[in-house]
């Protein structure tokens, strides 16, 4: 043995000699300090779940660019008012056509009104019908998914069927069928429970497969072991933990049924000309695609703005939200 | 030291390290553009044949220095100082190209999760026949390790000539080798003709025994000398790829190789899949093989065959092992040399036994006292020389004697649980017939490996799982007679802490909301009393009361343990039922948290119900045990008849298994 420290006096146990480069080495104590055992890191400030998802989110330009377009676009149909003064149903057939001029800076459509205030006027509408639809679908198809995956068996079973044949029949099919019979009506409702009746079916889905995959999670039977109830877990443990991918999927859809109304007004069976929206004058303006594809342009690039924002939030909200990043 | 073990010494000083990893460096680099010092002014060195193991916690760093090594750290982590060194050739510059022509053929790598680590949509044979052709393997014969070599041709009793020496039995050619034997024995008036070629039919597998290893066994059994070598070099002539594949899958310790070949993973154990992964990585020979926690996810029985085998195997071969583990017991045990990683640092290392009978880094020691496995033997030892035992079990449970011992707070009474399997008729008894009773103020302690049904007993105690027979008693009352109102009141006596620190806390909730909510349920008390109720079961784990506001992602998986526990605590109950509450846990945390749940019981009086896979667990903190096998009961009985008087085999098999149980440890 070498001289160095006391290793081994008081042993008789024979020990090999180590090979080169394999002798007995202690690091110096200062070089790695001993820490306590599993100390809690306080210097980190606290953060919840939505908190983290926050800061992530406030980091991500995605999210900043289409935070800004919504938030833009949900003042718009909120207030037209403040971005014009002018009518859009106030036409005047002498301007039929006309091209941009100031105070009118998108130009006029065929019956002379003015593009710019349809534009604007317009965004209520399809946000409005977004919104709604947004929420009858979470509502609905969360609560049939929630149902679904909690009971499981048989109530499973036949909800699931259910789904499946909401999900066979097409949308537009199914939309042209049923707005078909409501032709009359001029609401903006019609269409947004139609668009909610083919609409819940991939909610319904997420939110059956989250609330299984949360239902399984240990922290449930925990909860049912200090005494707790499934109903309760249900309300108290499974939803909480089943929201992110139900909030990724409502924001994301969101835009695609604005597209969806869009589509119907488009096809002369959502809304009536009467109503202000993107799709009826897309609809209107696509017979003067040749001559004067401005008219069409600009609802165009409105819906297509609004829509891509949407969509871009529920990425980066999707991002935020992702729970494999949360389980370490 | 035996005259072979000198001749290895002596190769192995000639030869040189194997491997020299010097000053190592490796820093990730996260998001912020910051880095990380995974690994800081690591050294150590491998020799040839020998088995070094590096330990250390999780986040020691140890892993990654074996993927450093191998080149394959993952995400943004690099290397950023220091040398590796392969047979004294700098590789730590690399590029992946040239990394690709070491991997495999020089370096090999037995992965740590068996699950994840073989493909399921390929035959075992084709994931081995992958690993040999990616390196353009000879298929028809051994490839000798520098030190095999070297050992061959100091050996005088093996007359090596050539390469062709190497060559593999066939399969097509082994009736007629057999045959040939058979007759040479019997013109070489061998006796018990029959015992001789029992053994030659199991040894002299295809793909895997060699010439000059058939010419040696002919030899042993009385074949003149030049007739052996005749009969070797006229029927071992080099095997097929599907003969190797066998071969080295019957290496790796799978019976019928040549069937469990044409299988697919999810056909095989996790200990199957783990020895195919042995047979993977040692398909090219080489002359290191990292052992990445190649056994922490198997029961510890089945860790003690696979290790024995490996080891058994490497020494055959002249492989070199790097053993990354987190259990210093199994690291002594296995390795000839120790190193010892602590927060990316190496803070000890030198010969395994000297490291860890005379520990000198403060982490060295408090890691040896921790050890599970260590401080069983422990008690053990200060026993056999007759010292008072009780000063060293320090957390005896206190007052024990004064509680009336006689009194079982729940008693099992032939517990059985019959699952119905998918695609099956007859029932799967998860649980058959179990009875045991539990002391108030004691610990019960079951004992199995996965599959035993012991978690099955646990939920059902805990009123999770109804009984398909047999009978519960909590208090002297039937469980099964509970209306929802005694159930209710069950829960507040009954409390569980479940295995998984990272599952069993709700990551929605905070940590005070957490702790609160059994109180909530329960309606104990009003906002305030509850909020103060919750800072004392804080101080009660000995959490800072600044916790409550975090979320369980914040703090580590022994913290979250010591929350599940302040939770359980939070109705006063009289049971708690520890299902694996510490076996996710790093040894030192598992120690803190054992000690925890000592000094609690001691204060309190509870009494536990406690599961675990874990034999060394049990010595530190169960008074009695129950060993569970194919949800029977094996064995009933007190701690220390357990363990010194184990009455089955089955128990006698867990027990050898502890990891460095043999060792013998000085009391300095």
């Amino acid at each position: 043995m070498s001289n160095d420290q006391n290793i081994n006096q008081n042993s008789d146990e024979f020990f090999a000699d180590p090979l080169p480069g394999q002798e007995r080495y202690v690091a110096p104590l200062d070089e790695t300090p001993l820490q306590d055992v599993d100390t809690v890191d306080e210097t980190n400030p606290p953060t919840s779940m939505w908190a983290d998802a926050w800061k992530t989110l406030r980091k991500n330009p995605l999210f900043i660019v289409s935070a800004v377009l919504v938030v833009l676009v949900f003042v718009v149909a909120l207030f037209p008012q403040l971005f014009t003064r002018i009518d859009p149903r106030d036409c005047d057939l002498t301007y039929s056509l006309e091209p941009a001029s100031p105070g009118h800076p998108f130009g006029f459509n065929n019956q002379g009104c003015d593009v710019y205030a349809r534009v604007i006027y317009g965004a209520r509408t399809s946000v409005a019908i977004g919104i709604y639809t947004t929420l009858l679908v979470s509502v609905l198809g969360g609560l049939i998914g929630a149902v679904a995956g909690f009971f499981g068996g048989w109530v499973d079973a036949v909800l699931s069927r259910l789904t499946d044949i909401f999900f066979a029949v097409p949308l537009l099919l199914g939309a042209i069928v049923l707005l078909q019979m409501f032709r009359t009506s001029s609401s903006i409702w019609k269409v947004i429970f139609t668009l909610t009746l083919f609409g819940w079916v991939s909610m319904a889905r997420i939110v059956r497969g989250a609330v299984m995959e949360a239902k399984n999670l240990e922290f449930n039977t925990a909860s049912l072991a200090l005494g707790s109830t499934p109903g309760r877990n249900l309300f108290r443990h499974i939803l909480p933990n089943s929201l992110a991918p139900a909030i990724v999927i409502a924001t994301m859809s969101l835009g695609s049924y604005i597209v969806s109304e869009a589509t119907l007004s488009f096809l002369g069976i959502g809304l009536p000309s009467s109503v202000v929206s993107w799709g009826g004058d897309i609809s209107t303006a696509q017979q003067y695609l040749r001559t004067n594809p401005s008219v069409l342009f600009y609802p165009s690039a409105a819906l297509a703005i609004t829509v891509l924002a949407f969509i871009m939030l529920g990425d980066a909200v999707q991002d935020a939200l992702d729970p494999k990043a949360r389980t370490a | 030291m035996t005259d072979n073990q000198s001749i290895i010494a002596a190769q192995q000083i000639k030869q040189g390290p194997i491997l020299e990893v010097k000053d190592l460096q490796v820093d990730f680099t996260t998001d912020t553009g910051k880095a990380v010092h995974a690994v800081r002014n690591s050294s150590f060195s491998v020799y040839p044949g020998q088995w070094v193991a590096i330990v250390g916690e999780s986040g020691s760093g140890k892993s990654t220095s074996a993927m450093a090594v191998l080149g394959l750290l993952p995400g943004t982590g690099h290397v950023v100082g220091g040398s590796i060194k392969l047979e004294g050739q700098e590789i730590a510059g690399l590029s992946q190209k040239e990394y690709d022509k070491l991997r495999g053929s020089k370096i090999g790598l037995v992965p740590q999760d068996p699950m994840s680590n073989l493909n399921p949509v390929w035959r075992i044979g084709t994931q081995v026949k992958e690993a040999l052709d990616a390196n353009n393997m000879d298929v028809s014969k051994e490839k000798r390790s520098k030190l095999a070599a070297a050992l061959a041709s100091e050996d005088s009793s093996v007359a090596l000539k050539g390469e062709d020496d190497e060559l593999f039995v066939a399969s097509k050619d082994l009736p007629a080798l057999l045959d040939a034997a058979k007759a040479a024995l019997e013109k070489n008036g061998v006796k018990r003709v029959e015992e001789e070629m029992n053994y030659f039919r199991d040894e002299w597998v295809p793909g895997s025994e060699t010439r000059w290893r058939v010419a040696k066994d002919l030899i042993d059994a009385g074949v003149k000398d030049d007739e052996a070598w005749a009969i070797a070099k006229k029927y071992v002539l080099g095997s097929t790829m599907e003969d190797r594949i066998a071969g080295l899958l019957s290496e790796a310790g799978l019976p019928d190789a040549a069937t469990r070949a044409r299988q697919f993973p999810h056909e095989f154990s996790g200990g199957m899949r783990q020895r195919a992964l042995i047979a993977i990585g040692l398909a090219c020979r080489p002359d290191l093989l990292i052992a990445d926690e190649p056994t922490s996810a198997l029961d510890v029985t089945v860790q003690k065959k696979i290790l024995d085998h490996l080891h058994m195997l490497t020494d055959s071969l002249g492989t070199s092992v790097l053993f990354i583990t987190h259990d210093l017991g199994l690291a002594a045990e296995r390795a000839q040399h120790i190193v010892v990683m602590y927060k990316g640092q190496v803070v000890e290392s030198g010969p395994s036994l000297e490291v860890l009978q005379h520990p000198q880094h403060p982490y060295t020691k408090r890691l040896v006292a921790a050890a599970p496995s260590l401080a069983s033997q422990r008690i053990i030892s200060a026993k056999e020389r007759g010292e008072n035992t009780d000063a060293l079990l320090e957390h005896k449970v206190a007052g024990e004697n004064e509680l009336a011992k006689s009194e079982h707070i729940i008693t099992v009474e032939h517990l059985t649980k019959e699952f119905k399997l998918p695609r099956k008729k007859e029932m799967f008894k998860a649980v058959d017939d179990v009875s045991f009773s539990v002391k108030r103020g004691t610990t019960l302690a079951i004992v199995g490996e996965s599959g035993s049904g012991k978690s099955t007993v646990a939920n059902m105690v805990l009123h999770l799982l109804t009984p398909t027979s047999g009978k519960i008693t909590y208090e002297g009352r039937d469980t099964s007679t509970f209306k929802a109102k005694d159930i209710l009141d069950f829960r507040r006596h009954v409390q569980p802490v479940f295995q998984n620190p990272y599952g069993s806390l709700d990551p929605m909730y905070s940590i005070f909301r957490s702790i609160e909510e059994p109180l909530r349920i329960h309606g104990i008390g009003d906002k305030k009393s509850r909020s103060k109720r919750v800072r004392e079961l804080l101080d009660m784990v000995e959490m800072p009361v600044s916790v409550m506001g975090r979320y369980p992602n914040e703090l580590s998986g022994g913290q979250r343990q010591r929350i599940a526990i302040a939770r359980a605590m939070a109705l006063e109950p009289d049971v708690i039922v520890c299902d694996e509450a510490v076996s996710a846990l790093d040894v030192l945390v598992q120690d803190q948290v054992l000690r925890l749940l000592n000094d609690l019981q001691a204060e309190k009086g509870l009494s536990y119900l406690f599961i675990t896979h874990d034999l060394a667990v049990v010595r530190q903190i169960a008074d009695e045990v129950v060993v569970m096998q194919h949800g029977r009961l094996v064995e009933h009985a007190t701690t220390d008849e357990v363990f010194d008087h184990p009455q089955k085999q089955y128990t006698r098999d867990l027990l050898d298994a502890i990891p460095g149980g043999k060792l013998q440890l000085g009391l300095d």
